[in-house]
């Protein structure tokens, strides 16, 4: 369970980013956190995965309050965190091996466990064939799949993607969509950040509506459908 | 076990990765390091030749009678009781008489007719290094006053003082120059090494945000840049020896007016395990410094 309690965020330079946002997000969950450009999506990632400190407010993580962690613990919280980036953040002087083991290797896994996680997990976004290939000899979808997959391959509680469809076409949009509902129905909570609002009708799940900083609608798929028949 | 692999690894595979970032901080780390090793061996020189000047330094009593022999042997050994004594010397009035004779050289017939009795006898007061100054010198004229049959004494006086400032302006000069170049090689590579992190500088990013610990993320460069240090460190000496056998031996023997090149001896081993461990330290905490700013989790 998430929960962020009258969570504000300023930035340094001034300029207010969240005000006064409180909600909860039960584990196992899918939600999209939506609004324009400047809402305040990207903030909330960033507090969720402790990039950036609340200015107020507190946010709970199952049992642990994340504003009050040290450098060390954040790390060990993130190792419970997989992260999916429009610009997938991956090192591309690595094999897509090397990139998706990298999670394993900083959590000091065994090489023999290693190398079976990764496989799997490649497996499982469809690029085990694509092993030894540097990410820039990758498409964008397969680069994205890799990031995907260096997410997964710790089996996070929760999953954070800020604008992952973003660099994409529509065709593998839905495919990473698809592939983000797989990994939602294993249990994991999956929360992304998108405006993207043909995946958001196509794939409606619980939407949090952000403007100016200020939550402006949470609400569930019934209640989305029902306001899109109303329109 | 596992991590230790990650990092040698690590360590191995950026410097394969990057050559020309790694030969760039290899190279600033050897030029300084080299700057540095010519400076102390220079230093060192003047000082080991400055410590062949102050075996000249010694204190001389004229006595005003030639002693008995138990007189004599007594005096030797209430002085040998002083601290920082090296050698008492008696020199009759014949031994002196021939030394004045050998030192006129061609003019010594000016002496001729003249009896070695016109010459006083003395004791010869040598001192240990650590006293070879004006006020070594001067703590034991004052023991020496203390027994009444010493009362005309010959130290050098403006020699004395002259070594005195010449030691203290070497000292000085080595202290701040070495000093400078320390942290002028400090900060040199630290921004050669800050270049290199900063190229890298996604990675480190990633890093943090699948889950490395500060440590884990700083561990490989740190060990990367003390390789290249030590690296660095090699170069230097090998250059500086280089250079120490085609031009600096002799050039620092004409320098210092040393008539043998052999009296000019390279970095003692345990200068040149310090350049190693400098350059270890260089590398290491010039990685540090720039890891502090760009490893923020």
């Amino acid at each position: 369970m998430i929960q962020l309690f009258n969570v504000g965020k300023i930035y340094q330079n001034g300029a207010p980013a969240l005000h006064d946002v409180s909600l909860k997000i039960p584990s196992g969950d899918f939600v999209y956190v939506t609004g324009s450009s400047g809402a305040g999506k990207s903030t909330l990632l960033r507090l969720l995965y402790c990039a950036e400190k609340p200015s107020r407010g507190q946010i709970l993580m199952g049992e642990r309050n994340t504003t009050r962690l040290k450098s060390h613990n954040i790390a060990l919280l993130r190792r419970d965190i997989g992260f999916v980036f429009q610009d997938f953040k991956l090192l591309n002087s690595r094999t897509v091996f090397e990139n998706v083991a990298l999670p394993l290797q900083v959590q000091a896994a065994s090489r023999q466990e290693i190398s079976t996680r990764v496989y799997q997990v490649l497996q499982y976004v469809g690029l085990e064939y694509k092993l030894q290939r540097k990410p820039l000899e990758l498409s964008g979808g397969e680069q994205q799949r890799v990031a995907i997959a260096r997410a997964m391959v710790v089996n996070p509680r929760l999953l954070l993607a800020d604008e992952p469809t973003g660099n994409l076409d529509h065709d593998l949009a839905v495919e990473i969509m698809e592939m983000f509902n797989r990994i939602n129905e294993s249990g994991t909570t999956v929360i992304i950040a998108t405006h993207d609002k043909e995946m958001l009708q196509r794939f409606p799940r619980r939407t949090i509506v952000l403007h100016d900083g200020n939550i402006v609608s949470d609400s569930a798929p019934a209640e989305i459908a029902a306001s899109e028949e109303g329109l | 076990m596992e991590r230790l692999r990650y990092f040698t690894q690590r360590t191995l595979f950026s410097m394969r990765q990057s050559p020309l970032l790694c030969s760039a901080t290899i190279g600033t780390v050897a030029i300084a390091l080299m700057l540095l090793a010519f400076f102390t061996l220079i230093v060192l020189n003047i000082q080991n030749l400055t410590r062949e000047w102050s075996q000249d330094i010694q204190v001389i009593v004229y006595l005003d009678n030639v002693p008995s022999d138990d007189k004599l042997q007594q005096w030797r050994d209430e002085i040998q009781q002083y601290p920082d004594i090296e050698q008492v010397r008696y020199i009759s009035q014949q031994q002196a008489f021939d030394r004045f004779h050998k030192r006129l050289g061609q003019n010594a017939d000016l002496l001729e007719g003249l009896m070695p009795e016109i010459l006083p006898a003395a004791l010869e007061i040598s001192l240990k290094e650590i006293a070879r100054s004006r006020e070594g010198t001067e703590r034991l004229i004052e023991l020496l006053k203390n027994n009444k049959d010493f009362h005309n004494f010959r130290y050098g006086q403006e020699w004395l003082d002259r070594y005195d400032a010449f030691i203290f302006l070497l000292r000085l000069t080595g202290t701040m120059a070495g000093g400078f170049l320390i942290f002028a090689t400090l900060f040199i590579v630290s921004n050669t090494i800050k270049l290199t992190i900063y190229a890298r500088r996604d990675e480190l990013e990633i890093m943090g945000l699948i889950g490395a610990t500060p440590m884990f993320i700083k561990a490989p460069f740190m060990a990367e840049g003390a390789c290249q240090g030590v690296a660095g460190a090699l170069l230097a000496l090998g250059g500086c020896h280089v250079l120490y056998y085609f031009f600096l031996k002799k050039g620092l023997a004409a320098l210092l007016t040393t008539t043998a090149a052999e009296n000019i001896h390279f970095l003692p081993i345990e200068y040149q395990a310090g350049i190693i461990v400098l350059g270890l330290l260089l590398g290491f905490i010039g990685s540090l410094l720039p890891l502090r700013k760009f490893v923020r989790i």
